[in-house]
């Protein structure tokens, strides 16, 4: 496992990457807090990093799109998946580089509050929070990134992926404010959903019937369901957008309340899609 | 040290492996032989773990691939088709790495790198970086990398693709010497290649075991009998009157060809039969001007061996026309020795 986290730590700062993702992160977090901490006058970093989370959007993909891809397509996976250690231990260390990557940024950013606390008073509890907390979010969308980057032996389709995705979570709230809470509302955007959703398993199936048997099935109990009993259905869509908008529990942490449900929450979806890397590059060896 | 058991793989409908069985004894150097798509790669990466069989069993070193994946692969150095380096490292970098990789003890690794890089005389690349290598460098980095850390088993797919006639000898005399302590498994598409290099031959064709045996052997099979080449001035009714009247145990194979007065045959028989043939024709004023014993060569054998679109197609063929001219199946044995000469 050290040997491909010493690999990808050195393969970041061998190449452009590392040092760009530093730069824009820093140069990013260092505007805000000017704008924000000095020339506005608080001494809480956190109003600064609240504002800053669409850094997400370019950085993580920046960071993961060539951790796995990059691999698939130069054909070193067969290096890495014939010497003798383990899945797990390939996916952590390349896991584990990304995030120490992001973790030097953010140990970077301590300084923030010392020399803020040089021109007032500076809850240190507080700016510490936000900081870790800003690194737990970013652990979160690096495992996501990752997962992303195993899925393809394209770089280019690993970034774009990560980047809608992200982009998606940080957006998700002001969807699902666009989307009426009623039955009706949630019925249209399931069914458009459930399209989708079809024609995909019509395509990797490449088996029509079954796109349209899929396609039948489902929309029949969905409508079923929303002429039966449509209060069910009634503010289901802002529920699942609000599920998928990750940052709202580091939102409140920014509001200075520490839970350790913070952390729990942001590393258990890292866990989760480090579990779905893992098990991405192992069944594709039986396919 | 390499046992396969009932090995297949399969991709949907297709089946590139068929149930595959063969063992490879400690200090063999095994040739895998087939052509292009004969599913080489294929058992290459079920050998090494890169890929899973969809059936059958891989024992390496004793240890099972499927129960005990990190025993079995640490005795493997697994040299693929492409071979697997990172661009952005230098020679030393990326075996460093390698040595990590699998898990050389610390104090060894310098150690390491410097042996591997001697054995593949890679030492006036040592701090390039591999981008700016030439194939054949990066293939003999490919290789370095499968030495690593000494392991019992070596597999090379199709290792001296690439190289120039200087480095394939190089690499060639580099096998020879790691089969004293090592087995090693080595694919190519190329006859000689491994004709050269092996002293145990498979041939593999559409996924199936076709031919397994020393070179030695695959000859012998092939040459069991004599086969003799016959041509003789006179009509095909004479020719074969004559060759009727020589000996028992003659076996006409093929008349193949009748032209300007003169007739071409192939006969296989039990015993060299030349001399009574020529005595027999001479009897009958029929002048030989031509008798050949002909020995089969391993490419021979090879195109033989994996050939099978070819003979269905000319099975084909005889059962369509039975009444076919012979004299097309002349010509068309004049295409093939043509073809074989352009190949070569």
């Amino acid at each position: 496992m050290l040997a491909i986290y010493k690999k990808e730590l050195r393969a970041y700062f061998n190449s452009l990457i590392g040092w760009l993702f530093l730069a824009f992160f820093l140069a990013f977090v260092g505007v805000y807090v000017y704008l924000y901490n000095m020339r506005q006058g608080y001494s809480y970093i956190g109003y600064a990093l609240s504002s800053i989370n669409f850094v997400f959007i370019l950085l993580v993909p920046m960071v993961s799109m060539r951790i796995v891809a990059e691999e698939k397509r130069q054909k070193t996976d067969q290096l890495l998946l014939t010497a003798p250690i383990s899945i797990w231990k390939i996916v952590l260390g390349k896991y584990l580089a990304m995030v120490t990557l992001t973790g030097i940024g953010m140990l970077s950013i301590c300084v923030y509050p010392l020399i803020l606390a040089r021109f007032g008073i500076v809850n240190f509890g507080m700016s510490y929070t936000a900081i870790l907390g800003l690194f737990m979010v970013s652990c979160a969308y690096l495992a996501i990134g990752l997962f992303i980057s195993s899925l393809t032996e394209s770089q280019a389709f690993a970034a774009v992926m990560t980047f809608i995705v992200v982009l998606l979570t940080c957006l998700a709230d002001g969807i699902a404010n666009l989307i009426p809470p009623t039955a009706k509302a949630a019925w249209i955007t399931y069914s458009v959903l459930w399209i989708l959703i079809s024609v995909w398993m019509w395509r990797v199936m490449k088996n029509a019937t079954v796109g349209l048997l899929v396609f039948a099935i489902g929309e029949s109990i969905l409508s079923v369901v929303y002429l039966l009993k449509g209060t069910l259905l009634e503010g289901t869509v802002e529920n699942v957008l609000g599920s998928l908008a990750i940052l709202n529990v580091y939102g409140q942490t920014i509001g200075g309340v520490f839970e350790l449900r913070m952390p729990v929450y942001y590393l258990s979806i890292a866990f989760v899609f480090c579990f779905l890397t893992y098990q991405n590059i192992r069944k594709r060896r039986y396919s | 040290m390499i046992e396969a058991i009932g090995l297949v793989k399969q991709y949907g409908d297709h089946i590139a492996v068929d149930h595959l069985n063969f063992t490879v004894e400690k200090g063999q150097i095994l040739g895998f032989l087939g052509p292009n798509g004969a599913g080489k790669s294929t058992t290459m990466n079920m050998l090494t773990g890169y890929i899973s069989a969809t059936e059958g069993t891989i024992l390496v070193n004793g240890y099972d691939m499927l129960e005990e994946p990190e025993l079995a692969k640490k005795s493997i150095g697994y040299l693929p088709e492409q071979p697997p380096v990172y661009p952005d490292m230098t020679v030393e970098e990326y075996l460093q790495f390698v040595t990590e990789l699998k898990k050389v003890p610390r104090k060894e690794r310098e150690a390491e790198v410097d042996r591997v890089i001697g054995m593949t005389q890679l030492e006036p690349m040592r701090n390039r970086l591999i981008q700016h290598l030439s194939k054949g460098y990066r293939q003999r980095v490919g290789i370095a990398q499968a030495l690593v850390g000494n392991p019992e088993v070596i597999i090379l797919d199709e290792p001296t693709v690439g190289l120039d006639p200087k480095q394939i000898i190089e690499i060639r005399d580099l096998m020879k010497g790691l089969a004293k302590e090592h087995t090693v498994l080595l694919s190519s598409h190329i006859m000689q290649e491994i004709s050269a290099v092996c002293d145990h031959i498979m041939i593999i064709s559409h996924g199936k075991l076709v031919l397994s045996g020393t070179p030695e052997e695959l000859q012998q099979k092939a040459n069991q009998g004599i086969n003799l080449e016959i041509e003789a001035l006179g009509t095909k009714e004479q020719v074969v009157q004559v060759l009727c009247s020589v000996a028992d145990g003659l076996d006409i194979e093929e008349i193949a060809g009748e032209k300007e007065g003169s007739v071409a045959v192939r006969i296989k028989s039990t015993e060299d039969s030349r001399e009574a043939l020529f005595g027999a024709f001479a009897k009958a004023k029929l002048p030989l001007i031509k008798l050949v014993r002909n020995t089969k060569t391993l490419e021979d054998i090879f195109l033989e061996a994996t050939s099978d679109t070819w003979t269905l197609a000319e099975d084909e063929d005889e059962k369509s026309g039975t009444f076919a001219d012979e004299t097309v199946v002349g010509e068309q044995e004049e295409k093939e020795e043509s073809t074989d000469v352009s190949d070569l």
